[in-house]
């Protein structure tokens, strides 16, 4: 046991010491690099929910979204008149300080994590009744709605979008921006893994287990399911507003529909990534968001113009070949590696019979 | 758990290496090339118009390169082009931009289609210090902003409509008008709405109807039924290409009758092909038209340019194609004179650009804007079955009569 445990910390320290130097050993794909940790994030939340708790959702965009709006709309609205800033399509320019900026977008991170966990806890309450399909519809409709009522919304730019504030000009060096933002999501990563692995560690995951196993049955147990599967939410709710927070600061232009409330990319990639990695794993999803980024980089650009096809293409061969994800498959094929135990007669008695 | 981990690590040095090796560096000028990056629209909702700028620039790519290149220090280079299809997404387009720069090289830009994804684009490029020229976002924000690397060959949004609403005040006999209009939710259309509300305000007309339409825009019958119940002078809608599509498409079916109807991108949706009669009378907006009477050396008149361009891609430039070909003239110029490779040098050169093209004279104001050029009006006329635009505002180069008001449908056959 002591022994695991020493890997462990070997390739966790390994793999922050590789996040710490990616920026400078990699400086010209910082930007992606940052993709990677927000992608990541959300594929792990969005486990939480479809992985653990078996129940698919397609409402974390919303608080992605929020999240971005309420970020720009602090940093802006804490020192200028919002509505002048994003009147007219942004025509007017105010200028932040440096120390307005960071001070603007370190508030505006908290409330992007505070008010999107509020919500999901309301909206939770009212919808997390319902169960399979119908939450999975539900949800759907979620970030749609949001993406056309925030379009609406003169104070936030509406259909125009909202300009986030640039990056302090006093600052010179054109590396800062990338470094600055590549470290606020590596740390949101890092948080957000934390929380993950303890979660995974708890008595919370089995009670999330039990409910996607058998609810009826859960609640059988005495377990209330409703108060569990609230708080689940509003964990996912939390990391995905601070996610978003960062990537509204990063694009520098939020649109509702394209950027925030992107459930047409951003919402299906989510549920992609933690499929394509093995959903209901730990490193599933991080594997998953890994692969799919690189997929994404790599090769969409080889096939101008077709990649949605390719992408087609790859869900159906993730959902017929690899059902269970890459951490299923690969737990299917070396069981003993996953710490499972296999009696050897009973396997080959098994595959005699077929 | 130790050999995943072992699996883990040697997944990930396996990416650190395809990294590594994926830094390949391009370089602003490539032996006999200068290399000019863009990321255009080719899927999504704006692939058409997406389609419609890569075409532009090709052709000007190709004709450039062909009638000799661009003159450096003496030394003749081509033009070439990396493009990246940026999904008709802004946040896509942003991240692209800064692919092109950090890991292609490419010191010079082309911009995108539309004026969200130029929005996205435009911090990057400014940071970076590299000068773009774009040739379709018009959103007047864009050149408030005090950017100082962004070019536009194109006239800002919200002078698109100006103009017809004054029409139809002068058809009222000066008096004010009734106005109903119809925008989609993006950058570009609600810009047109802004110049919209500046000339109503100035003619002391009166909106009755301002509805906003959905980006993905397959219908707006809802408006239309408000039209038809209280019978507006003018009905103004803007949406890109579908936008144009389907006012037309719905206008015919519910026989809505409005004396004046006033749209963006009929061009770009090629209407008088696609809808015939149906669309006749309709005006619009436009950066160019192939009548005008500009002239270059590369493409010689607008009629010229319309020809080899239907010769080499099967259908009348509409104008994104014609600007978007003018900001390679734009670029081969400033390069000229700057007589050098350094982005500051060709940046300024750029500021002082002022030259005419068969699409129009350009010279850029403080904010980046095309200043020298005016917006027109065309008037959809059909002749039998043979349907066309036709010029008909600014009076110089009118080569019709404004038609007003529009018949009724049960006047038209």
């Amino acid at each position: 046991m002591e022994k695991v445990k020493q890997k462990d910390l070997i390739l966790y320290s390994g793999l922050i010491i590789l996040g710490l130097a990616a920026p400078y050993l990699f400086s010209a794909f910082k930007v992606q690099l940052t993709y990677l940790c927000v992608l990541i994030v959300l594929a792990m939340t969005w486990n939480l929910q479809g992985g653990e708790m078996g129940y698919n959702t397609f409402g974390n965009i919303l608080f992605y979204g929020l999240g971005m709006y309420l970020t720009a709309s602090v940093q802006v609205g804490m020192f200028f008149p919002l509505a002048e800033w994003t009147e007219s399509g942004g025509e007017k320019t105010f200028v932040h300080t440096t120390a307005q900026y960071f001070q603007g977008i370190g508030v505006g991170l908290l409330v992007a994590a505070i008010i999107p966990t509020i919500i999901a806890g309301a909206i939770g309450y009212a919808i997390l009744g319902l169960r399979g399909h119908y939450f999975a519809i539900c949800t759907l409709g979620l970030g749609i709605a949001a993406g056309e009522i925030a379009g609406g919304i003169e104070i936030i730019g509406a259909g125009q979008g909202f300009t986030t504030p640039p990056f302090p000009a006093e600052i010179v060096d054109a590396e800062a921006r990338g470094k600055f933002f590549y470290f606020l999501s590596f740390a949101l990563l890092i948080g957000t893994f934390v929380f993950v692995k303890y979660i995974y560690g708890s008595r919370f995951r089995l009670i999330l287990n039990a409910i996607r196993d058998n609810e009826d049955k859960a609640e059988a147990m005495g377990i209330q399911t409703m108060k569990y599967k609230i708080v689940g939410w509003m964990c996912s709710a939390f990391f995905c507003g601070l996610a978003g927070g960062i990537m509204g600061g990063l694009i520098g232009y939020i649109d509702s529909t394209d950027v925030a409330f992107d459930g047409r990319e951003m919402g299906v990639f989510m549920v992609l990534m933690a499929i394509l990695g093995g959903k209901g794993t730990l490193w599933g999803p991080v594997i998953g968001a890994t692969l799919f980024h690189f997929f994404k980089e790599g090769l969409w650009t080889l096939i101008l113009g077709w990649q949605y096809v390719a992408l087609g293409v790859l869900i159906v061969v993730i959902v017929v070949y690899f059902p269970e994800g890459l951490m299923g498959w690969l737990r299917e094929k070396y069981p003993e590696r996953f710490g499972e135990v296999i009696d050897e007669k009973d396997r080959k008695a098994q595959v005699e019979l077929k | 758990m130790n050999k995943i981990a072992k699996l883990f690590v040697t997944f990930i040095s396996a990416i650190t290496l395809a990294l590594v090796s994926f830094t390949s560096s391009f370089a602003k000028v490539e032996g006999e090339y200068i290399v000019l990056g863009s990321a255009i629209s080719l899927t999504g909702k704006y692939s058409s118009n997406g389609v419609h700028t890569q075409n532009g620039y090709n052709m000007a790519v190709e004709r450039i390169n062909k009638m000799g290149g661009v003159e450096v220090q003496g030394k003749k280079y081509k033009f070439e082009i990396i493009y990246y299809d940026d999904e008709s997404n802004p946040k896509r387009a942003a991240q692209l931009a800064e692919r092109l720069i950090k890991q292609d090289g490419v010191h010079y830009m082309l911009g995108p289609y539309s004026s969200g994804l130029t929005k996205a684009i435009a911090p990057v490029t400014e940071k970076y210090k590299i000068p773009m020229v774009e040739a379709n976002g018009a959103s007047r924000s864009l050149f408030t902003k005090g950017y100082k690397y962004l070019f536009a060959v194109l006239s800002p949004a919200n002078q698109y409509l100006e103009v017809a609403i004054d029409l139809a005040v002068e058809k009222n006999g000066g008096k004010g008008v009734k106005i109903a209009q119809a925008f989609e939710q993006d950058a570009f259309s609600q810009d047109v709405r802004l110049g919209i509300l500046d000339a109503a305000k100035r003619t002391g007309s009166e909106i009755i109807i301002d509805d906003k339409l959905p980006k993905e825009l397959n219908d707006m019958a809802a408006t239309l039924a408000k039209v038809k119940a209280v019978k507006p002078d003018v009905l103004v809608v803007s949406g890109h290409t579908k936008g144009a599509l389907t006012a037309i498409r719905q206008i015919s079916e519910m026989k809505v009758d409005v004396p004046m109807l006033a749209m963006t991108h009929c061009d770009a949706a090629k209407l008088s092909k696609q809808h015939g009669k149906k669309s006749e009378f309709a005006l619009c907006a436009s950066q160019w038209h192939k009548n005008l009477s500009y002239k270059d050396k590369f493409f010689g008149s607008g009629k010229k340019y319309a020809k080899d361009f239907q010769k080499e891609f099967g259908y009348d430039p509409p104008y994104q194609s014609a600007e978007s070909s003018a900001a390679l003239l734009v670029f081969k110029d400033a390069f000229e004179r700057a007589n050098s490779f350094d982005r500051d040098a060709v940046r300024d050169a750029l500021v002082d650009t002022e030259m005419q093209t068969f699409y129009g004279n350009i010279k850029f104001g403080p904010g980046g804007q095309n200043v020298a050029k005016p917006m027109i009006l065309f008037q959809v006329r059909c002749k039998g079955d043979d349907c066309e635009n036709r010029v008909v505002a600014p009076t110089k180069w009118a080569s019709d009569k404004f038609y007003h008001p529009i018949p009724k449908w049960s006047e038209r056959s």
